[in-house]
C-alpha cells in the first residue's frame, strides 16, 4: 500500500511536468504569432504587397522581395525535386542488393543534413558565384539552397517509398507490370505523403533561409529582370530591417507576417495537390 | 527513373535558356561589404540609377571584411567598410569616405549634470555608479539605455569604452535611435546614447534632451565631420585599382553634396569630399582603429 501511495504523486509529477512542456512550446509559437501579428497586421495591404521597397525599405512594400523569393525558390525546387526523387528512388527501390553503397549515400545524406547553412552560403560564394561564374544571381541562390534542401527531401522521400509495403512490388510483378510502370502506377502514389513532408519541410528551410542567401543571391532589392540578376528574399530582408535599417522594425514585422503566411498557404498547397493527385490515381 | 531525370535535366535546361545571360544593363557595377553601409549604399545607388539610364549598381551586403576580400579578389567593383583602412591595408586598397557615424551621449534637458568622464560612463554601464548624485546630480537612480545587440552603435560604443556586452547592466534594451531618443526624453533619469544626427535632428524638432560631451569634445554633428569628436568611424569605400570610368564617377557622386539627403536620412553625417580625401591621403594611420 505504502508503495501505491508513494508511486501515485510521482506518477502525476512527470504528467505534470510533460504537460507543462507542451505547453511552453505551445505557448512560446503562440506568442511569437501573436507578435507578428499584432505588429504586422497594421502593416500589410494591397498596396504593401504591390509596390516597391523605399528608403532602405523603410518605407514601400515588397513586389520586388516578392519576386525574387518566388524566383530563388522555382529555381531550388525545380533542381531538388527530380534529383531527390530520383535519389530516393533509387535507394529505396534499386540499391537493394548493394547495401554498403547504399548505406554510404544515406550516411553521407545525414552529415549534410546537419551542415550549418553558412556553410552552404559559403559553399555556393565559392561554387557557383565565383567557379562557375553565375555571379551574385538568383540561380546562384536557388542551387545553394537547392544542395541545402536535397538531403532533407530525399531522407523523407526514401521513408516514403520504404513505407510502401512489398506486397504492392509483387503484387504488380505478379501482374505483369513493368518496373517503370511499378514505379509510376504504384508506388510513387502510394510514397506521395512521404514526399510532400519532405517537400514542406525542404520549402519551409529554404524560405526561412538567410545565411547561405546573404552570399549567394544577393541583396539587392530591385526587381529582378531575369534569373541571372541578385534579388533579396523575404527573409534576408527581414533580418535587414531587422538588424541594420534603424527604423525598419514595423515594416519588418510586416514582412515577417508575409512570409508566414505564403508558408502556410504553400504547404496547404501542397497537401491539397497530394490529396487530388492520389484521389485521381486511384479513381483510374 | 530516367525519364524522371530526364524531366529535371529539361526543366533546368528551360530555365536556363529562358534566361540566357547578359543583362539588359549596358553597365554594372557591383559593391559589397559592411552592412552598416549597404542601407546608405543602396539608396544612394537607386538615386545614381535615375540619374544615368542604363547603368546597374548592385549592392550586397556581408560585414567589412567581405568588402575587402571581394574587393582584393575582383568579385566587387567597389568594397565597403564601417571602418577606415587600416594603415598595412593601405598598400592594397585606395578608401573613400563617403559619410561618418558619430555617436553620443543623450540625457534628459532638464539634467543638471553636463559631463561624464569616459571612466565614469564604464562604471555607470557595468553598475558600478547607480545614482546621479555621484556625478554632482538628483538622487535619483540612473536609468541605464543600452541598444539591443547587432547594432553597430553598440559595436561601436561597446568598443570605445572597451565594455563587453556581457558587462552592461542595463534597464531598458532599445532598437533604434528614435527608440533611444523617445525613451530619454520621456525619463529625466535616463542615459543613453544615440546616433549625433539623429539626436540632433530630434533637438531641433524641440525633444527635451541633450548631448553630452566626450573625452571634452562636444557631440556636434561639425566634430564629427572634422574627426575631432572621438566616437565616431567612417564610412569608406575601398577599391584596389585607382577607379577610373563608372565606378570613378558613382564614388565622386557617393561624395558629392547631391547625396547629402540620403547620408542625414540613414542617421549618418556627410563629409565635405575633399576633406575625406585629403585625410585619407595625409594620414592614413590616423583612421586606423
Amino acid at each position: 500500500m505504502q508503495t501505491s501511495s508513494s508511486s501515485k504523486p510521482r506518477l502525476d509529477w512527470a504528467a505534470i511536468a510533460i504537460w507543462s512542456i507542451a505547453t511552453l512550446i505551445t505557448a512560446t509559437f503562440c506568442i511569437i504569432l501573436l507578435d507578428i501579428l499584432w505588429h504586422g497586421l497594421g502593416q500589410i495591404s494591397w498596396e504593401f504587397l504591390i509596390t516597391a521597397p523605399a528608403n532602405a525599405g523603410r518605407d514601400g512594400g515588397i513586389n520586388s522581395i516578392l519576386v525574387s523569393t518566388g524566383l530563388i525558390l522555382l529555381v531550388c525546387l525545380s533542381v531538388s525535386i527530380p534529383l531527390g526523387v530520383g535519389t530516393a528512388i533509387f535507394l529505396a527501390e534499386f540499391a537493394r542488393n548493394n547495401p554498403r553503397f547504399s548505406r554510404w549515400v544515406r550516411r553521407s545524406l545525414d552529415s549534410l543534413a546537419g551542415v550549418p547553412s553558412i556553410v552552404f552560403g559559403l559553399f555556393g560564394y565559392a561554387f557557383f558565384v565565383q567557379r562557375l561564374g553565375l555571379g551574385f544571381s538568383i540561380l546562384s541562390g536557388g542551387l545553394t539552397l537547392a544542395c541545402m534542401v536535397l538531403p532533407i527531401l530525399i531522407r523523407s522521400a526514401e521513408e516514403g517509398f520504404r513505407a510502401v509495403p512489398d506486397g504492392y512490388r509483387l503484387g504488380a510483378a505478379s501482374l505483369g507490370l513493368s518496373r517503370w510502370g511499378t514505379l509510376w502506377q504504384v508506388l510513387l502514389p502510394s510514397a506521395l505523403p512521404g514526399l510532400v513532408v519532405g517537400l514542406v519541410l525542404g520549402i519551409g528551410r529554404a524560405m526561412a533561409e538567410t545565411a547561405a542567401l546573404i552570399f549567394t543571391s544577393g541583396y539587392v532589392d530591385r526587381m529582378p529582370g531575369s534569373l541571372w540578376d541578385s534579388g533579396r528574399s523575404l527573409s534576408i530582408h527581414i533580418f535587414d530591417l531587422s538588424m541594420n535599417v534603424p527604423g525598419g522594425e514595423q515594416q519588418a514585422y510586416g514582412s515577417a507576417l508575409v512570409l508566414i503566411l505564403l508558408l502556410v498557404v504553400i504547404n496547404s498547397l501542397a497537401s491539397w495537390i497530394a490529396r487530388r493527385y492520389r484521389l485521381g490515381q486511384q479513381g483510374r | 527513373m530516367r525519364r524522371n531525370l530526364l524531366l529535371g535535366a529539361g526543366l533546368l535546361g528551360l530555365v536556363l535558356t529562358a534566361c540566357a545571360p547578359g543583362s539588359s544593363a549596358d553597365q554594372k557595377l557591383t559593391l559589397t561589404g559592411s552592412s552598416t553601409v549597404a542601407p546608405l549604399i543602396g539608396e544612394i545607388a537607386k538615386r545614381y540609377e535615375a540619374e544615368n539610364p542604363g547603368v546597374r549598381i548592385d549592392v550586397q551586403t556581408g560585414g567589412s571584411s567581405r568588402g575587402l576580400a571581394d574587393a582584393s579578389q575582383g568579385l566587387a567593383d567597389i568594397g565597403m567598410i564601417s571602418r577606415g583602412l587600416k594603415a598595412e591595408e593601405t598598400d592594397e586598397f585606395q578608401g573613400f569616405v563617403i559619410a561618418k557615424d558619430g555617436i553620443g551621449l543623450i540625457v534628459h534637458a532638464d539634467n543638471p549634470v553636463a559631463t561624464i568622464r569616459d571612466d565614469q560612463v564604464v562604471d555607470i554601464f557595468t553598475g558600478q555608479i547607480n545614482a546621479w548624485q555621484a556625478l554632482g546630480g538628483s538622487q535619483a537612480p540612473i536609468t541605464v539605455v543600452n541598444k539591443a545587440e547587432g547594432r553597430s552603435t553598440l559595436e561601436l560604443f561597446l568598443k570605445y569604452f572597451e565594455l563587453e556586452n556581457s558587462q552592461v547592466q542595463a534597464d531598458v534594451i532599445i532598437g533604434d535611435n528614435q527608440q533611444g531618443i523617445k525613451t530619454v526624453a520621456g525619463n529625466p533619469d535616463a542615459l543613453g546614447y544615440v546616433s549625433i544626427g539623429a539626436a540632433e535632428y530630434d533637438i531641433a524638432q524641440g525633444s527635451p534632451i541633450k548631448l553630452l560631451p566626450v573625452d571634452g569634445v562636444a557631440a556636434t554633428t561639425n566634430a564629427v565631420q572634422d574627426g575631432s569628436f572621438p566616437l565616431s568611424r567612417p564610412l569608406t569605400l575601398v577599391v584596389t585599382e585607382p577607379p577610373t570610368g563608372l565606378a570613378e564617377d558613382f564614388i565622386n557622386f557617393a561624395q558629392s553634396e547631391q547625396v547629402h539627403d540620403i547620408v542625414r536620412a540613414q542617421n549618418f553625417v556627410p563629409v565635405n569630399a575633399s576633406l575625406a580625401q585629403a585625410k585619407q591621403e595625409t594620414e592614413p594611420a590616423a583612421t586606423a582603429n
